[in-house]
């Protein structure tokens, strides 16, 4: 494989944005250690990153068009593992069925990996259209469609976590394939009155149920909306996240709201409550930088993408990541409601650092064609 | 470039960047505002959660009798906890067959603990096993992981050994009440804590009580802990040697327990210095209940029927009993006549008559003494003699010997809640309210101890005492030595003490006043008076017997109080004894026989060469 690339191609190598994501996970690797120092995770996390590393060489190495020509074919085989999980194959975690443990391969979470072929295919079929003309709505329901087995699948597990980043890989290819901006608006407007006035009316006519109101209550004022109960979590992510201060605590493990087992889910959910707390305001700046510098490292190579579809592939990728990564540190800080959804890079798990690492693969493989001309 | 695509590709790839760095700015935001602006907050939050202060209980010091012999000590008890920081995380009552059959305590007795946590959602442990064995404590262990809940704790717990035995002067401790805490002695203390509650544990409370310690300790989110970062070793309360004889307590209480009624109280004091040698008082408690009762429903009920038992278990009726004195009041008034001149040495003779008539009333005497002289109306306790003395010296020369002899306030005794003997000095202001004035018949009736005298044991042991030593009043007390105790690491040393006796209140006498006073006192047992059958030749006793009514003129009601007060050997007195028993009839015959009991045990210890005449005489009897 090594023969097909060609040294101009080799020279479009995207150095720094692979810097950069290994820089993140290394740095997630001592938080997880911070977090669990007497767990194996930050090992395990070691041999994923290399795997991860290896493999996103790989996929680099590929032309990201063939990928993109086979999507039917990886979607198909996403579905089969995401029909796997739910059968006796598959493994319950904490309630969720969201593993699958096959020989060989050993134990993975499917619905972390068929993110990348529902890119794939949204990217082949909206990359596929030409033109300036307006998206039509068969072509949005389309769009739908490709999301609705997958992410109906997920929530068969139940994992509502994960079934919701797939959201914005769908809503950043619908805004970039020419949707008319008024369809936007319409649709942003609609949800800011739709979900309070939802809320309301399910509130009054007893649809949402009393600890679902709890959660929201647990925002809107975490300390006093039950602190043993819903706000637990909460609550002591936000004073892990708080006593970090300006420049943390550095592992004392006698202050590690982590070792004491206050803060639940260091090593994945709450990783970053765990940075919050050893490295402080300054490694939470310098984090949220690097994430900052990686997407707009991703967003370069959308624009410099030689083709609609790659274009369209690495910017779902992004949509989905900024979504991720809002979401699970509106969680940490406790602006937006617990939601289990792992932090991109960060988070134990080699699930998640592995599909993270094909798609950063893709990236370079797109990035390295981009002189490629038809 | 891809720009031909779509009209505005670039500008809206450029609008998801930007919303990318929002949500990003929202981000960094929420964490300045929760690390600099929050951050001491929510460090202190951080440390209250996970550092715990586990508060080591010091023992209290122990009470000891006078010659070193333990009275009140405390011992080790571990108890068997509901830890309330795990409690929240399982539910209790699915393991109760577990706990029950490994602790084996009865499964009904844990659902009734376990409901009572549920009412008290503040607490942090909860008892369920006291005095637990080693057998239960290695079960805990042996259990850690598989009920967390279960914890053991040890705490010194306070240990009666003779039981019922001098209950009343040892009192009792109990977890400090709500109203205690208020008061500025016990401001320091925290609810829960142990302090006296009665008797000496109560009056000497503050040398007792050591000062407690701490664990300092790292917690995890269940409680568990994690390190130990502090220990703060407790300082031990101080010891109190008490100035009881244990030897004679026990013949004291097993005098009580021999009498009639078995109501009463008795008291030995060495009258040179004022230091109570035994003080009993029956129908007596048992202060273990109050200690290791309080939390069970069996000590709980023991408790309350402590408090509802007419009998007054709870009184110390040495200290708090107020009983007509009857005859033993005619020898403070003996020496209030001769002090205020209404009888003299030379010249002392009275008219028995009999009894005596005021009004159209004739007040009885139990004899016809003729014209006796003092010494032998002392002795043969004769009425008419005193009603005429009480007639001579006028309310208010009963009134300055009240105050002579100090019988308006308490003796002074280191013990908490003492009461008063009451007289006609206290009554005198209520019964000229309501009847105009105060008639003569109150007057007789106050000279042989009636009416409106009513007593407490030890008031008329102190004052009859004295007249054995030369007029001296000493105040009686417990309290011998409190001993030092060393510093404890930050905790200096605490000094010792011993008792300062006060300057007694001197009775003025003159030695030929006092000698009459003395013949009548001796007479009464040595010379053929009322008390002869107590006699122990070679241990001359000095006493005087009292009868007191306490039915209503004329009526049959219950029977009069016995008493007897005394001291011995007559001239040079080594001790006083007194003895009341309720209800019992005379005192020659159910409180002077109580007295040559604690006698006897005191001559076995100190004068055993008298031992053998003494049994001589009671054969002869």
């Amino acid at each position: 494989m090594i023969g097909i690339i060609e040294k101009r191609n080799f020279r479009e190598f995207d150095f720094l944005l692979l810097i950069l994501a290994i820089s993140i996970v290394c740095f997630g690797i001592w938080q997880i250690y911070n977090a669990q120092p007497n767990e194996i995770y930050w090992q395990k996390q070691i041999i994923g990153l290399i795997i991860a590393v290896l493999i996103a060489l790989v996929v680099s190495m590929i032309d990201y068009r063939t990928l993109i020509h086979f999507a039917p074919a990886f979607y198909a085989l996403g579905l089969i593992l995401l029909i796997l999980v739910l059968t006796p194959l598959g493994v319950k975690v904490k309630g969720q069925q969201a593993w699958l443990k096959l020989p060989i391969v050993g134990q993975f979470q499917p619905s972390e990996f068929v993110k990348i072929p529902v890119v794939l295919m949204l990217a082949k079929y909206f990359g596929e259209r030409k033109g300036v003309q307006p998206l039509t709505l068969k072509e949005m329901m389309v769009g739908v469609a490709i999301l609705v087995a997958p992410v109906g699948l997920i929530l068969l597990e139940p994992d509502a976590g994960q079934a919701l980043t797939y959201i914005p890989l769908l809503a950043t290819v619908i805004f970039l394939s020419a949707i008319k901006i008024r369809w936007v608006v319409l649709s942003l407007i609609a949800v800011l009155i739709l979900a309070p006035v939802s809320f309301y009316v399910g509130v009054k006519t007893g649809k949402i149920k009393q600890y679902q109101i709890e959660r929201i209550n647990v925002i809107l004022d975490p300390e006093n909306a039950d602190p043993r109960g819903y706000g637990y979590h909460t609550f002591q992510s936000i004073i892990t996240v708080g006593q970090g201060g300006v420049t943390g605590i550095k592992g004392d493990a006698e202050k590690s709201q982590s070792a004491l087992k206050f803060l639940p889910e260091p090593h994945t959910d709450f990783i970053f409550a765990v940075t919050a707390e050893n490295t402080g305001f300054l490694g939470c700046v310098s984090l949220l930088l690097a994430y900052a510098l990686l997407l707009s490292r991703l967003i370069m190579g959308a624009k410099f993408s030689p083709d609609r579809a790659g274009m369209l592939v690495i910017m779902a990728f992004v949509g989905g990541m900024t979504f991720q990564i809002f979401i699970n540190i509106g969680m940490t800080l406790g602006i937006l409601p617990v939601i289990g959804v792992p932090l991109p890079l960060m988070s134990a798990g080699l699930s998640s650092i592995l599909s993270t690492f094909i798609a950063i693969g893709f990236v370079l493989s797109v990035r390295m064609r981009r002189f490629v001309n038809y | 470039m891809i720009n031909d695509y779509s009209q505005n590709l670039l500008a809206r790839i450029t609008t998801v960047q930007v919303i990318a760095y929002i949500l990003l700015l929202i981000l960094g935001g929420r964490v300045f505002y929760l690390q600099i602006i929050r951050g001491d907050y929510y460090k202190e939050k951080a440390e209250n959660q996970r550092i715990k202060l586990i508060p080591i209980p010091a023992p209290r010091g122990s009470i000891l009798d006078r010659y070193g012999r333990i009275l009140v000590d405390s011992r080790p008890s571990y108890n068997i906890v509901f830890a309330s920081e795990q409690i929240k995380f399982i539910n209790p009552f699915e393991r109760v067959d577990d706990y029950a059959r490994g602790l084996k305590v009865d499964k009904q007795y844990l659902i009734e603990r376990l409901n009572l946590i549920k009412k008290q959602p503040g607490f942090e442990t909860m008892i369920i096993k006291e005095n637990a064995t080693i057998e239960d404590i290695a079960w805990v262990e042996a259990h850690s992981l598989e009920f967390p809940e279960l914890q053991v704790e040890i705490r010194p717990q306070r240990n009666y050994p003779y039981g019922e035995v001098l209950a009343h002067v040892l009192g009792y401790v109990g977890e400090v009440s709500p109203k205690q805490l208020e008061k500025p002695e016990y401001s320091h203390l925290k609810p829960g804590d142990i302090v006296g509650k009665a008797g000496l544990e109560q009056y000497y409370d503050k040398y007792l009580r050591g000062i407690p310690g701490y664990r300092k300790v790292l917690v995890d989110s269940r409680g568990r802990i994690q390190a130990e970062l502090e220990v703060v070793e407790p300082q031990p309360g101080q010891d109190l040697i008490t100035t009881i004889d244990l030897d004679l307590q026990l013949a004291a209480e097993a005098e009580l327990a021999k009498s009639v009624t078995k109501r009463g109280a008795i008291i030995a004091m060495d009258p040179n210095n004022g230091e109570i040698l035994a003080m009993a008082s029956s129908p007596s408690f048992d202060p273990n209940v109050f200690v290791k009762g309080v939390s069970t429903p069996e000590g709980r009920r023991k408790i309350a029927e402590y408090y509802k038992d007419e009998n007054r278990p709870l009184l110390n009726r040495a200290i708090q009993g107020r009983y007509h004195p009857g005859s033993t009041w005619k020898i403070p008034l003996a020496v209030a006549g001769l002090q205020q001149e209404a009888i003299t040495v030379k010249n002392s003779r009275l008219l028995c008559g009999g009894g005596i008539t005021i009004g159209n009333k004739f007040t009885r005497c139990m004899g016809n003494h003729g014209t006796p002289p003092l010494d032998y109306a002392i002795t043969k306790s004769c009425d008419g003699y005193f009603y005429r003395l009480g007639l001579k010296l006028g309310v208010d020369g009963l009134i300055k010997m009240v105050e002579e002899f100090e019988y308006d306030r308490p003796t002074g005794i280191d013990l908490p809640n003492e009461k008063a003997t009451r007289t006609p000095k206290y009554w005198k202001p209520y019964v000229e309210k309501r009847e105009g004035s105060w008639k003569d018949i109150r007057t007789v009736y106050a000279s042989i101890g009636q009416d409106t005298v009513e007593a407490t044991p030890i008031s008329m042991l102190r004052t009859i005492a004295a007249i054995g030593v030369q007029g001296k009043m000493y105040v009686p007390h417990l309290m011998k030595e409190i001993k030092e105790i060393g510093a404890v690491g930050a905790f200096p040393a605490r000094p010792g003490l011993t008792y300062e006796i006060p300057e007694p209140k001197i009775i003025k006498m003159t030695e030929e006043q006092e000698a009459l006073v003395m013949h009548g006192l001796w007479g009464v047992v040595n010379a053929g008076g009322t008390a002869s059958r107590i006699r122990i030749p070679g241990f001359d006793i000095a006493g005087k017997t009292g009868t007191a009514q306490n039915a209503a003129l004329g009526t049959k009601g219950p029977k009069d109080h016995a008493w007897f007060v005394s001291f011995a050997p007559a001239y040079k007195p080594e001790i006083a004894v007194m003895a009341i028993i309720e209800n019992s009839g005379f005192g020659a015959q159910h409180a002077a026989p109580a007295v040559r009991g604690v006698y006897d045990a005191y001559l076995r210890k100190h004068h055993p060469e008298l031992v053998q005449g003494q049994t001589l005489a009671k054969n002869g009897l």
